[in-house]
């Protein structure tokens, strides 16, 4: 069984004037409602472009209701360039250049791809991971 | 100008050679360089119901602003879990999105697009009626 584990640190000084922040905490990922490591992995890196539209990073192509994980990163560096993020129709949030994310994606059905789309001109590379549950591999065309 | 830092360490031996995820973010404005500078504060709520309940509504970010949730459920049942999503229901279906299933431990921290709309009210649903507690908090411009 693999082992997967998740640490965040968030910290600030002056955030919060004489009350600095400091949060940590770790967890381990499992399969859906059980105490059995993920052992499905999909990570990559690529580039996207303004004119290349939103694009499915991730189809919801597992089991609907289950336990994945989804970490990305825009790694560009210029603070005009951001990533849009999106679950199909809904436009979670805006990545901006140096961010990261991470979130559970339970594929809540069949239309719940998760989608991203470079804003601002030039060139946003970009990496992933996705840890899953289930997947199942598209069909033949 | 605050200074908030966030890292993230994911390791896992999911693939033959293990991998090892690290990297550190400053939480800016959008599209600047420039510090967030406001935040609700850690919070905690105990709840012992299914029902769904707004921990974050719209209202509480800007349209077009950066904003960062940090969400996590502090249990430790890989049994229990919130359902995390926008809009007023958690349910799997009939809301705007489920975006995931939050567990004992997990934790996430993701971009909100706060597009002054109730489609993005952060929405959360507890899976049993067992007491169940969660820690949030939100960084904004």
């Amino acid at each position: 069984m693999a082992t997967t584990t998740a640490t965040v640190g968030i910290t600030s000084a002056d955030l919060t004037p004489g009350m600095a922040l400091g949060i940590s905490a770790t967890t381990t990922l499992y399969q859906t409602g059980t105490t059995t490591g993920l052992e499905l992995l999909d990570m990559g890196a690529g580039k996207l472009t303004q004119a290349s539209g939103a694009d499915a990073l991730a189809e919801a192509l597992g089991t609907v209701d289950t336990s994945n994980y989804v970490y990305l990163c825009n790694n560009s560096t210029d603070v005009e360039q951001y990533i849009k993020i999106g679950i199909h129709d809904t436009l979670i949030g805006n990545l901006g250049s140096g961010e990261w994310l991470f979130m559970p994606w339970n594929m809540g059905d069949a239309d719940a791809e998760i989608n991203i789309e470079a804003e601002a001109s030039g060139t946003i590379p970009y990496e992933y991971a996705i840890f899953k549950s289930t997947f199942t591999l598209p069909a033949k065309t | 100008m605050a200074t908030t830092n966030a890292s993230i360490t994911i390791s896992s031996d999911i693939t033959t050679n293990p991998i090892t995820i690290s990297k550190s973010m400053v939480m800016h404005k959008f599209q600047s360089n420039v510090g967030l500078e406001e935040t609700t504060g850690l919070q905690a709520k105990k709840f012992a119901a299914t029902t769904a309940v707004v921990i974050v509504e719209n209202t509480e970010g800007t349209a077009g602003k950066s904003s960062k949730v940090y969400i996590r459920n502090t249990g430790t049942s890989n049994e229990d879990f919130f359902y995390v999503a926008f809009n007023a229901s958690a349910a799997a279906a009939a809301t705007t999105e489920t975006i995931g299933k939050l567990y004992g431990g997990d934790w996430m921290l993701f971009p909100w697009a706060a597009t002054a709309a109730t489609s993005h009210d952060i929405t959360v649903a507890p899976s049993t009626t067992d007491a169940m507690t969660l820690e949030f908090m939100v960084f904004q411009e």
